[in-house]
């Protein structure tokens, strides 16, 4: 039927998706890039993977995909409870009497996840572990219970890495089963004010406003058939690609796996074959197909770039379309953004989401920053001179995570095996043939439940730092880094934090009344104010420190005590302090600074509550060397 | 006028002070936000919300969340469901019966109720509260929505936190509104006086069951009115101004605060015009955006949210004079 002008059909099947793509970039104020990025991962039958900021339209926008494409669309929003039923379909239980025995058989009838064209997989990381894995088996095979899925893309949102303390961020490797990775900023955290004014004007319209309240009760209209969809992806999938694309492939891989190289913040990327040969080739190819090109030239390479949110270090993120453009010798603009003929007004959208990408790492760099020890933040005022304080930090760091790593049985936890029921209302965690053979009085013991685990969450450090008359100069300095390094790392951790300066008397610094809290920034700010006076007293602050800890719970918590004296005021053994954190599971750790003997009482302390014991020498360089005593 | 007045007066004559609460509790039945109310014990948080749901007809649901809060207690039993489906016979040639067997729950308790009460939310153990402030937030129990029109949560101050983990402050998201109450007699405010004299002078049942002097048709009637609520350009550039001196100059940003578009954007939006609506207004202006003040108590850092109401009168004034 399409014999008298193909290209002509195909250049209407490009524009169907360049309508898709201009719907979807008008859903969301000031987040362009990712509804170019949905559009390719359609196109290209890849899933996709939305993260951003709670709030700032995820949902809303994975919605519209859906409904603007008119796919048949299974929206599965996870929590802790979900469980393997719920995605692949109710349990069938049969029973075959053969012989005079009974067999039973648990099969699954197929739910709706299975028979969707697109899946919606909302918070996706509050998926448990034993719902998780089947899950992203099952989108990367595309294939469950034995038959072909009609699935084209999956699309999942999840909260930004770190931002939401509760939930275990995904793996790279789990991340890897989409092909596609966007980063959506907040507007108004990202300063985004402009497009900020442009939401509000949208909201404070009449009437209008039922359906920005709540982004799934949004009817769209479709914009194309299924038919048109699925030839349009199997077109886009036959495309060719140039051999001079294939070869600037090659060479962009080798400067991308260089400069990954080159940071030392890589941490876990992970550019996995499965990910940059098929995926990454098919998003090219859907790239130039949506240009309406012929094949895939070069500058569609720009279509890997929607990739990258999990596969590179965040500098090389920030710099891949200079990396791109220097490779191609072309202007940076190589993105959709170019084909304005056939987007009108796509030009300014492009820009507006330029200012995006590049606003957005600065406003939360300090704990999103992946390196053991970043570079002092510029929060942190100007960068003080050196002390090598990362040995201390590592070890301390050591320890946090040791209480982090093992998990706690907690009911609000992710299931981690299984344990004999005890209570009829954990039937609802129990397994569901066992459950009801136990109702039918069928089972003899109890039925097997989840048993369920958290790590521990959060913990807490408490920073006494010594500013006693004897700690000016250098000291001061050396002091204030420790504090701050310290701070980086809690927040990274979302730890609640607690800072008490002492000489003779302690002196809390407290937000709120309370001593532990998460105001990690205010606190570096005061760590930087301390001036010296005073004599010192270790009993004061060990008090209110234990004092502050002694309500919370949980095992991760630390006192890190910072001195360069001996204690004169108090009782100078603090037999009383030592007795009470051994009994609340306070680890103390003692730093002593300086080129005195450290006093034999600060090893005591660490000896007996299983703390660190450093030691900071200073260097005839002006520096300061911590070294464990 | 605004059509609460009568509920409003009922509130008055039940309790004594606490007028930002109260406005606070109508804005969130006009608004269908949740609510979060901290503050001692005894300071009248659940009356208010018990008041308001007899004063209006409607479905009310209290609970007090305590260590061993069961789910089932919060949103009804568990029900185990068998239907029995033919198969055909099996490889081994016998055919067979099957039953498809399905978990639902049998809605009671929250998923039922129009003006829930959780008193003492952060005292549920973590199994519990996920799923309730999961339901609070989609506003559905599975694929079915829920009647439920405002939650008023209470908790106690943060610092004691003896026996359990302040809520994060990523659930207290899920309350649109929140604030601080204190007690009357603790403040020393005239307020308690009147409280006193009202129990000394030996008229008063200590807790006299309230007529309804409003329905939900009332509310839900508000309710769409308030979606005709003006927004002038004026006073979208006044909140917006608002955040970006909290984001500029009191460094509010994604790791001490929860400044989110859709709090912040849209729901500010419809906040606004619910005071407006309370106020008898047709259209919101300068003086709604007091009403910013409920939003931000556990979303920005304390220095943020103490100066919030200097940075909207020096917003206000700007844009006044311009």
């Amino acid at each position: 039927m399409t014999r008298p002008a193909p290209d002509r059909r195909i250049a209407d099947l490009a524009g169907t998706f360049v309508e898709l793509r201009t719907a979807l970039g008008r859903v969301l104020v000031g987040q362009d890039e990712s509804a170019t990025g949905l559009t390719l991962a359609l196109l290209a039958e890849q899933h996709a993977y939305l993260e951003g900021p709670p709030g700032c339209g995820k949902s809303e926008l994975a919605a519209a995909l859906a409904a603007l494409s008119g796919a048949r669309t299974h929206t599965l929003v996870f929590h802790r409870d979900i469980r393997e039923t719920d995605l692949l379909g109710d349990v069938l239980l049969s029973r075959h009497r053969h012989r005079g025995h009974e067999r039973l058989r648990r099969e699954l009838i197929p739910g709706p996840l299975l028979q969707a064209e697109i899946a919606l997989l909302e918070d996706l990381p509050r998926s448990p572990g034993e719902a998780l894995g089947p899950l992203l088996r099952i989108l990367a095979e595309r294939n469950a219970l034995g038959q072909p899925l009609p699935l084209e893309s999956a699309v999942a949102t999840g909260p930004l890495e770190q931002v939401e303390a509760p939930i275990d961020p995904l793996e790279p490797g789990q991340l890897d089963r989409f092909a596609v990775q966007l980063r959506l900023t907040g507007l108004l955290t990202g300063g985004l004010f402009d497009e900020a004014a442009v939401l509000l004007e949208r909201g404070a319209a009449r009437e209008s406003s039922r359906t920005a309240v709540r982004s799934t009760a949004t009817p769209r209209a479709a914009v194309m058939s299924s038919a048109t969809r699925k030839a349009a992806q199997r077109a886009a999938a036959a495309l060719k690609v140039e051999p001079r694309t294939i070869d600037a492939y090659h060479r962009l891989l080798d400067r991308l796996r260089l400069r990954s190289a080159d940071e030392s913040a890589s941490g876990d990327r992970l550019m996995s074959d499965r990910s940059f040969s098929s995926a990454a080739l098919r998003l090219v190819r859907a790239h130039a197909f949506l240009r309406g090109a012929p094949a895939a030239a070069p500058r569609d390479l720009g279509a890997i770039r929607y990739m990258v949110a999990h596969r590179l270090p965040d500098e090389v993120q920030e710099d891949f379309d200079h990396i791109l453009e220097e490779l191609l010798g072309d202007p940076p603009n190589v993105t959709m953004t170019e084909t304005g003929a056939q987007m009108p007004g796509a030009q300014s959208q492009g820009d507006d989401s330029d200012g995006a990408a590049a606003a957005s790492p600065a406003s939360d760099s300090w704990i999103d920053d992946q390196a053991d020890l970043p570079a002092p933040p510029t929060l942190f005022g100007k960068p003080p001179p050196p002390a090598q304080v990362d040995p201390l930090l590592r070890a301390l760091v050591g320890r946090i995570e040791r209480g982090r790593i093992d998990p706690d049985t907690d009911p609000g936890g992710q299931p981690r095996g299984y344990r004999p029921l005890r209570d009829l209302d954990e039937l609802i965690d129990a397994d569901l043939i066992e459950a009801l053979l136990f109702a039918e009085g069928r089972l003899p013991g109890a039925p097997r439940t989840f048993e369920r685990k958290r790590k521990s969450a959060g913990g807490a450090v408490a920073v006494l730092r010594d500013i006693s008359a004897s700690m000016a100069g250098r000291l001061t300095v050396w002091s204030s880094q420790v504090v701050l390094g310290i701070l980086r790392v809690a927040a990274r951790r979302r730890m609640r934090v607690g800072y008490v300066e002492f000489h003779h008397r302690a002196l809390p610094h407290q937000v709120g009344g309370r001593l532990l809290h998460r105001s990690y920034s205010r606190l570096a700010e005061q760590a930087g104010q301390a001036k010296a006076v005073g004599q010192t007293n270790y009993e004061a602050p060990l008090r209110t420190a234990l004092e502050g800890l002694r309500g919370g719970s949980g095992r991760n918590r630390h006192i890190v005590l910072l001195t360069d004296g001996l204690p004169i005021i108090g009782d100078t053994t603090v037999r009383r302090e030592r007795q009470l954190a051994r009994r609340l599971g306070v680890a103390l750790h003692t730093v002593f600074l300086g080129n005195g003997d450290c006093p034999p009482v600060l090893d005591d302390i660490s000896l007996e509550t299983g703390g660190l014991r450093f030691y900071g020498r200073p260097l005839t360089g002006g520096g300061l060397r911590l070294e464990e005593r | 006028m605004s059509d609460l007045t009568p509920l409003r007066d009922l509130l008055d004559h039940h309790v004594v002070g606490h007028d930002e609460a109260k406005a606070a509790l109508l804005l969130a039945l006009i608004t269908r936000e949740h609510i979060y109310v901290e503050g001692p014990p005894g300071t009248a948080k659940t009356r208010l919300a018990e008041v308001a749901a007899k004063g209006s007809e409607l479905d009310f649901f209290f609970y007090q969340l305590h260590r061993d809060t069961r789910l089932a207690e919060l949103v009804g039993d568990i029900v185990l469901e068998r239907r029995k489906v033919k198969t055909e016979g099996t490889a081994s040639g016998t055919a067979g019966e099957a039953e498809r067997i399905h978990q639902r729950i049998e809605p009671g308790g929250l998923l039922t109720a129009e003006v829930a009460v959780l008193d003492d939310i952060s005292r549920a153990p973590g199994e519990a509260l996920n799923v309730l402030l999961r339901i609070l937030n989609e506003r559905r129990f599975g694929a079915e929505p829920i009647p439920l029109m405002a939650a008023i949560a209470t908790g106690n101050p943060m610092d004691d936190e003896y026996y359990n983990e302040p809520l994060d402050p990523a659930n207290l998201d899920r309350f649109a509104l929140q604030l601080r109450v204190s007690g009357l007699i603790q403040s020393g405010v005239d307020e308690a006086k009147t409280l006193i004299d009202r129990f000394a002078s030996g008229s008063v049942v200590e807790q006299p069951d309230p007529e309804p002097v409003t329905d939900r048709t009332t509310l839900d009637a508000l309710n769409r009115r308030m979606y005709e609520v003006e927004v002038g350009a004026a006073v979208r550039a006044a909140l917006l101004d608002v955040l970006r001196t909290l984001v500029l100059e009191f460094e509010c940003n994604e790791t001490n605060s929860l400044l989110t578009d859709r709090t912040f954007l849209v729901k500010a939006i419809k906040i606004l015009r619910g005071a407006a609506l309370l106020a008898g207004r047709d259209a919101v202006n300068l003086e709604d955006l007091a009403a910013l003040s409920w939003m931000t108590t556990f979303r920005v850092p304390p220095e943020a949210h103490e100066a919030l109401p200097r940075i909207i009168g020096r917003v206000s004034r700007q844009i006044q004079a311009v």
